[in-house]
């Protein structure tokens, strides 16, 4: 008895020591594919920050250098300089716009979500359906009927015409229908036992557990406003509306239409910059606050 | 008579009130409230997405329709004429095929790196915060960086000698490796050499969408599944198996089919790495595909475009049945 | 999962029945009647309150330009108000104009290629100029001057026939648009090298093909000849030999003949004896083979350089982009310009390229007037003209602007010591050439659907020069084939 017991033990602390050595390589691997990952999924910011320190020249490489000649700060210094760019003007434009947005359409992101996926009502599934076919149609068609009708409503030129028509997107609808759906329906039904309403449920329950994708969809949300230029230039190109990326796009070209991109990328950099360090922070804040608060699930 | 004719309306609207609170009784709060939850959504996608919708559907019934010749006041003939037109282009095959083959090899492997990816970033603590933010970096870089990119990756430069003067990074990386190097997408390269290029592109750029979303799945995932794991002393693979998918299967779901409704109007991507001629130079139009085709035709013939966004419409309808047909068979809510 | 089947199936017989109703209603955004065409009001422009939309693609430098430009004209005329919005590019214009015509909302003057009127004018919104160039009512200007409403007989005498001409090439012998500076294509030779080596620069293509053949002798492993556009070359050849392009009324594409394939197998040939290269073939900027600026290597030495080419064929436009290299002012090589070679040096032809300005039909005639003066201030003023041929190389379209002072002292190439220098001011060196070249421009057809030409033929002489089989007659025959289907499919035909 006892000898078998001594085994035992012995194969267990084998056991042990090989699921230790498996885990530390585990760990490695796992370490050697993220960075290598990440390298990859870099590269294109890389290449923004080293393409706003060369000169136009050494830009115009036909090979390109993975590594700037000498840091030239010069395009940075351009881009404060032109004076016809009104960069500040163009930032508070920006930032008005993703943040009137954003916010607006979370809240109709949120609602649509949760009677998606925990309102019983007829045509219900129909519906649903019927907005994931819009989605299957390529957009490039509508742009055209979109400005009649936007020029029908008298929008042209302001900045309700940036920010309304795109403010429902079926796409993170979706997405946040999918996420309300991995929280257990028995958390709903208890919470109406309780005679707690909807909008405080959401509230309480729904929307810090899936916090995270909240912050991709203002993530996204927010770059739209700052990446967007086809229909902004279409409906609303004038000073006082203009937004960011349209600036950039039409102040550093020369008569043919070639772009000065190292400056161009220089003023990118610029005005990504603390768009990014607000997510940084907002980021950390928030999944602080989510382990904190602990998932009750 | 006045008398009379108020006597009759007091009743109708006694009636229609019986009614009406009868119909209510039927039908519940509930039903309404799914409604006015959805409303404000509703509003938007009735102005902003279902009437230009309409629209298309009559442009691609006028037999060719352009939107200019229209201003001028010109008038069409109703008619399936533009559908044969796109059916009979003699690219459309070509169009078709490399939207479907993009679609199939795209979709599958960066949900399946994006998973990994999301994954492991997960379950490690050191650099973990740090890692986070590089994989969201992309969100922050211009378009035009991400193009040039590829090029100085893939793109040879051809010289006066039998070889070329720069064969780009990861003809490089081949060489260095002992391999010869590939024409990947310069004249004379090859059909899979340019599907290959095209496949990692848009892998690498949906990439940090897709990580971001899984990500954001996991983080919502309840650890005590976890915990009890661990207990059990499960192994990884069983976890990630037995666990980690199931419960992830919503998002999965929807990276899969956004994924795949996305992949059928690939466009930009193939114009932003070869150009407006979709093609190696020599062989323009090669990658063409469906919405390639559509948007050549804006500004130009509305009709036809209309009609091929249709029928666009009609294959990814499908697909997308097929893969909700799936995934509420697999999917764990 | 059936429910939704069904409801979507609802929807789609519901839409294809709405359709047939809507299809004649005028409440459908886009059903807007064009503007009225312009009668010229009694007594001309009357002074009142006008705002007039100006739409162009001018980066910072030459919006400033444009600023002064439009101070000077409000002292002429202080009640017309010029609006001006850059949209960056060529293509953003157009789609935007194309877009706004569908309201009625288009502005009401705007930087143009012939193409792209050819397109407006399909929706009838561009207004024809004859009346306007050619009217002789007399405006009374603010600071007291006058003016004829058209071109006096001595401004129409100034202006630059071929460029004049190109405003008349929309098939109904009316002018739909005013040229207002024009760049040509050039041909750059590394001077240093011809000098050294005794050669003699190229008129002819035969003469092309000479040359070309004595620096593959000299340096077997470079490419004597860059050509930048390959669509340019094709066009341009088509000039040369006489032969059919494209025709703006009747049967539109006209180049698939036997003159124009023999030119593209020729070329060919050269192109796989590496005796030419073009920017999309080599897969880089020509002028970066040129210059030698290709190669990231350590500087200075000779292998760093890569490929090099000792001629290059481009727009005047981009003159300074064909300047090598220099330390301390001393630059790598001596740059020279000359004309590009001809088929035959008694009938040059040489292509033009630049904006023109179109403006827009709308319902208040003196909105139009407006738009009119503006433009023939910006074609005739020279102050303007000046500057904007000194900042990016395009030809002022007066020839009296070659002989304002200033511009002469631009045109010398000058050095801080006096002495010429035409590789530094690379940019006034070509346009000295290119204004020899002026009246030798020639004009293609516009119609909506030479856009669409120009970018095939571009793909064709792609398709062309690389296409691998033994029977290269049968290649060119399919290639030239498929692209006159593909042609006439994207336009409709």
């Amino acid at each position: 008895m006892s000898e078998i017991k001594v085994m035992k033990q012995r194969d267990m602390q084998q056991v042990t020591a090989q699921q230790r050595v498996i885990k530390i390589v585990a760990k490695v691997i796992t370490y050697i594919f993220l960075f290598t990952m990440a390298l990859i999924v870099i590269f294109p910011f890389y290449w923004m920050i080293i393409s706003s320190l060369k000169t136009l020249d050494e830009y115009r490489l036909s090979i390109p250098t993975l590594f700037p000649k000498f840091i030239d700060a010069r395009n940075y210094i351009e881009v404060f300089q032109n004076k016809d760019l009104l960069l500040g003007k163009l930032f508070m434009n920006t930032l008005y716009v993703g943040l009137v947005s954003t916010i607006l359409s979370l809240v109709i992101t949120v609602l649509s979500a949760f009677a998606f996926a925990r309102l019983e009502f007829k045509g219900r599934n129909a519906l649903f359906g019927f907005l994931l076919a819009t989605m299957m149609i390529p957009g490039e068609l509508f742009t055209i009927t979109n400005y009649q009708t936007v020029n029908a409503f008298g929008w042209m030129e302001t900045f309700t015409v940036l920010i309304v028509p795109f403010l429902v997107s079926v796409f993170y609808i979706y997405l946040l229908r999918q996420n309300f759906l991995q929280i257990p329906n028995e958390l709903y039904l208890a919470a109406k036992v309780d005679g707690t309403t909807d909008l405080k449920y959401l509230w309480k329950v729904m929307i810090p557990l899936s916090l995270p994708n909240l912050i991709s969809i203002t993530i996204l949300k927010m770059m739209g406003a700052w990446n967007s230029y086809m229909w902004p230039r279409l409906v609303a190109n004038d000073d006082a509306h203009r937004l960011i990326t349209n600036g950039l796009r039409t102040a550093f070209t020369d008569a043919s239409g070639n772009t000065d991109i190292p400056v161009q990328m220089a003023a990118v950099a610029l005005v990504s910059l603390p768009l990014f360090l607000v997510f940084v922070f907002l980021r950390k804040y928030i999944m602080k606050g989510v382990s904190r608060s602990g998932i009750k699930g | 008579m006045a008398n009379e004719s108020v006597a009759t309306k007091t009743y109708f609207w006694y009636e229609f009130r019986k009614k009406l609170s009868a119909f209510a009784k039927k039908i519940k709060f509930d039903q309404w409230k799914g409604w006015i939850y959805l409303s404000p959504a509703i509003v938007l996608i009735l102005i902003f997405t279902v009437w230009p919708i309409f629209n298309t559907v009559r442009m691609s019934l006028l037999e060719g329709y352009t939107t200019m010749k229209e201003v001028n006041g010109a008038v069409f003939n109703f008619g399936i004429g533009n559908f044969k037109r796109v059916i009979d282009y003699p690219g459309f095959l070509t169009c078709l095929k490399n939207t479907v083959l993009l679609t199939v090899l795209t979709v599958p492997i960066s949900t399946f790196l994006a998973l990994l990816i999301a994954v492991c970033l997960n379950s490690i603590k050191l650099f973990s915060r740090a890692l986070q933010t590089i994989f969201f970096l992309p969100y922050v870089t211009n378009s035009i960086a991400i193009g040039m990119v590829f090029a100085a990756m893939f793109k040879m430069i051809i010289g006066g000698q039998a070889r070329p003067d720069s064969v780009g990074i990861v003809n490089n990386v081949l060489e260095a490796l002992g391999f010869d190097y590939i024409n990947w997408m310069n004249a004379g390269s090859e059909y899979w050499a340019n599907i290959v290029v095209m496949t990692v592109y848009i892998v690498w750029n949906a990439l940090p969408f897709k990580i971001l979303i899984l990500l954001g799945g996991l983080q919502s995932v309840n650890k005590q599944y976890y915990d009890a794991a661990k207990v059990d002393g499960t192994s990884r693979a069983r976890v990630f198996g037995r666990i980690t998918v199931p419960l992830l299967s919503p998002m999965i779901a929807y990276v899969v089919i956004t994924g795949f409704i996305g992949g059928f109007k690939e466009y930009s991507s193939i114009v932003g790495v070869f150009g407006e001629g979709m093609g190696p130079v020599g062989n323009a139009y090669s990658l063409d595909t469906m919405v390639g085709f559509i948007y050549r035709a804006i500004g130009k013939q509305e009709g036809t475009a209309s009609a091929a966004a249709l029928i666009l419409f009609a294959i990814i309808f499908v697909v997308t049945m097929i893969n909700l047909y799936v995934s509420n068979k697999k999917t764990h809510y | 999962m059936k429910r939704i089947i069904a409801s979507l199936l609802l929807v789609v017989v519901l839409l294809t029945g709405v359709i047939g109703s809507l299809s004649s209603c005028d409440w459908i955004p886009g059903n807007k009647k064009p503007a009225a065409d312009f009668v010229m009001p009694e007594g001309g422009y009357d002074g009142s309150e006008i705002t007039i939309k100006f739409y162009h693609t001018m980066g910072a430098a030459l919006t400033s330009i444009l600023t002064d430009a439009i101070s000077s004209f409000n002292e002429l005329y202080p009640n017309i108000t010029v609006e001006h919005q850059s949209y960056g590019n060529y293509d953003a214009l157009l789609s935007q104009i194309n877009t706004e015509i569908t309201v009625g909302n288009q502005p009401s003057l705007a930087y143009c290629y012939p193409d792209h009127v050819a397109t407006y004018n399909v929706a009838g919104a561009v207004q024809a100029l004859d009346e306007l160039v050619n009217s002789t009512i007399v405006e009374e200007r603010a600071d007291g001057t006058t003016e004829t409403i058209g071109y006096s007989a001595e401004q129409r005498a100034d202006f630059i026939e071929a460029y004049w001409n190109e405003g008349l090439s929309y098939g109904d012998g009316k002018m739909y648009s005013i040229a207002l500076a024009k760049s040509t294509e050039v041909l750059y030779y590394n001077k240093t090298f011809f000098e050294q080596h005794n050669l003699t620069v190229p008129t002819t293509w035969d003469e092309m093909e000479a040359v070309c053949r004595q620096i593959k002798e000299i340096e077997p492993g470079c490419i004597p000849l860059g050509y930048d556009s390959e669509a340019n070359w094709f066009i341009t050849m088509c000039e040369q030999y006489n032969s059919p392009y494209t025709s703006a009324t009747g049967d539109n594409f006209l180049f698939n003949n036997d003159t124009n394939r023999n030119f593209v197998k020729k070329f060919r040939q050269w192109y796989q004896e590496r005796l030419v290269t073009t920017q999309e073939l080599s897969g880089g900027y020509t002028s970066n083979l040129f210059t030698g600026n290709s190669s990231n290597a350590t500087e200075g030495s000779e292998a760093s350089k890569g490929t090099r080419c000792y001629m290059c064929i481009g727009s005047t436009g981009g003159a300074t982009y064909q300047r090598p290299g220099n330390v301390n002012g001393v630059y790598d090589f001596q740059v020279g310009i000359a004309p590009i070679p001809q088929v035959d040096v008694n009938n040059p032809q040489v292509i033009s390229q630049g904006p023109s300005l179109c403006v827009f039909k709308k319902d208040n005639p003196q909105e139009v007037l407006a738009s009119w003066l503006f433009a023939k201030f910006l074609t005739t003023n020279i102050e303007y003209q000046a500057r904007v041929s000194e900042n990016n190389g395009y030809v002022p379209v007066m020839k009296s602007v070659q002989s304002d002072p200033t511009y002469m002292e631009f045109l010398a190439a000058l050095d801080a010591d006096g002495k010429e220098n035409l590789t530094k001011n690379i940019t006034a060196y070509a346009v000295r050439v290119a204004i020899e070249q002026a009246e030798n421009c020639y004009t293609s057809p516009a119609f909506d659907g030479s856009s669409v030409a120009r970018i095939q033929v571009g793909f064709l002489i792609q398709k062309c020069f690389t296409a691998e089989g033994s029977d290269v007659d049968a290649l060119i025959k399919k290639a030239f084939e498929d692209c006159v289907g593909e042609c006439n499919y994207q336009i409709g035909k």
